[in-house]
């Protein structure tokens, strides 16, 4: 089969998988094709599309390649799906941006950094596939444990949960002058993400 | 959300009568921590260090108002005051012993602590709204439904019967003296759900069986057996497992019976379902 032909093929693949498909299932598929020949034909579609102005282009997201239709043409498809919209609240980003980065994470834990009930959001969530039950903690009362799924990384255009981007420390937030000149602030410095917050105990009112 | 903009600092919470309620653009507030930012940023001051006393007054004012106008305060609202009033409260009365400022925690440390970790995932939130996300600034191909069918067995769906039998058949094995024991650590349904699930995601398809010989080592009470039967039975109810079997030449059901994870949109919300079992 000539390259034309190989190409022709994964361009099929990447448009009829009902998720994103990786170079390594694309070499499996394809006869006489390795994952980097894969990698280099999508590039080159990607290209060619680019070229040709069409109105779709090939993301790398959730370790796999998809096909998507351009931003610019968000409002016509947003008719086309009116029955059910992506609308994400802002709640829902807070639940997922603590759940991103601090998975996998318990409920208590998420109401603990937004100071409101997760119960309703963390359904919701779950419902949509963008968070999962990753376990449960082994302490008393064995609380679930939440994290992000697959789904997440393809929603939110990620090749992998890494490709967050930095969560702020709280000394940026508080942008102290580097001269030192401030007095030093009451508040015991938090930059860890580790989620050992032995010196930041939830009020003890919050459950 | 869409948040139509801030009570702005030319509007006195005291001014405002419920006539007014409909003319008052309110911005929603994500609970207790998002409203003192709010404060905070529009009184100008350092998060460091707080007029405890000023804002304080300020926020019951807010809630109050969001009580006026008929806005669903949650509890922790209300929470939230009575912290404040226990820190302005602490803030006034000297430390026990002379009265040295440099003596004890500062009362607010816990607060403005929970404030700054809050305020750093509010901003990672705003940053995840802001990407293109699929589903709202792009789209992909719609999910084909793909139902694999194993080429060994056909799927059928299995009585209720027959699974009962094969688990007294599981019971008998296990030697059913019908002892009791009594087991330091609880057992719960979900959790035998989680460990069934588990092991489904690591292989195609497992025996009926082999499911009640999972975590070696761990000796298997009754109760135990009893509690991973029920969490199969929860799965299949939910439509997160599908349970087959084989069929003879005779197109009589035979032979093991095994399972595997179902495929299809509402085979994930079985976690929604697990999440909401305590």
């Amino acid at each position: 089969m000539d390259r034309e032909g190989q190409k022709r093929i994964v361009e099929a693949l990447v448009l009829g998988a009902p998720e994103p498909v990786s170079a390594q299932k694309l070499a499996e598929v394809v006869p006489g094709l390795e994952p980097d020949d894969a990698r280099s034909l999508l590039a080159e579609l990607g290209r060619e599309y680019e070229e040709q102005g069409r109105a779709f282009e090939i993301w790398e997201v959730a370790g796999g390649y998809q096909l998507r239709t351009r931003p610019e043409y968000a409002s016509y498809l947003r008719l086309l799906h009116r029955e059910r919209p992506l609308r994400l609240s802002r709640a829902a980003l807070e639940t997922l941006a603590v759940v991103a980065y601090r998975q996998p994470v318990t409920r208590a834990e998420i109401e603990a950094v937004r100071g409101v009930e997760a119960d309703a959001v963390l359904k919701s969530l779950l419902e949509r596939q963008l968070v999962r039950v990753a376990g449960h903690r082994e302490v008393p009362g064995r609380p679930i444990l939440y994290g992000t799924t697959r789904r997440f990384l393809e929603v939110f255009g990620l090749g992998q949960l890494d490709d967050l981007p930095t969560l702020r420390e709280v000394e940026d937030l508080l942008a102290l002058p580097a001269d030192g000149s401030a007095p030093p602030p009451p508040v015991s410095a938090t930059g860890d993400e580790s989620g050992d917050d032995a010196e930041m105990e939830p009020a003890p009112e919050l459950h | 959300m869409e948040s139509p903009g801030p009570i702005g600092a030319e509007l006195r919470p005291e001014g405002v009568s419920a006539a007014n309620a409909c003319a008052i653009k309110l911005q929603v507030f994500e609970g207790p921590l998002d409203l003192l930012l709010h404060l905070i940023r529009l009184n100008e001051v350092d998060i460091t260090d707080i007029p405890i006393a000023d804002i304080a007054t300020q926020y019951s004012e807010y809630v109050s108002l969001m009580h006026e106008l008929d806005l669903d305060v949650a509890g922790e609202y209300l929470l939230m005051a009575a912290t404040l009033a226990w820190i302005k409260s602490r803030m006034l009365l000297p430390p026990d012993g002379a009265g040295d400022e440099d003596e004890g925690p500062d009362p607010r440390a816990e607060l403005v602590a929970r404030l700054l970790e809050y305020q750093r995932f509010k901003e990672a939130a705003e940053q995840l709204g802001e990407r293109t996300l699929e589903g709202r600034d792009v789209f992909a191909p719609q999910a084909l439904e793909l139902e694999p069918v194993p080429d060994e067995e056909r799927a059928l769906a299995v009585s209720l019967v027959a699974l009962l039998e094969a688990f007294r058949r599981v019971l008998a094995r296990a030697g059913g003296t019908g002892r009791h024991e009594v087991t330091a650590e609880p057992i719960h349904v979900r959790d035998r759900m989680l460990v069934v699930m588990e092991a489904l995601a690591k292989r195609e398809s497992l025996d009926f069986e082999s499911l009640f010989e999972l975590e070696p080592g761990r000796p298997w009470s009754r109760a135990l057996l009893i509690a991973t039967f029920l969490a199969i039975l929860e799965l299949v109810r939910l439509a997160a497992v599908r349970v087959y079997q084989g069929l003879d030449a005779a197109g009589v059901p035979e032979g093991t019976i095994r399972l595997r994870r179902a495929e299809g949109p509402g085979a994930d919300d079985w976690a929604a379902a697990v999440a909401e079992i305590t």
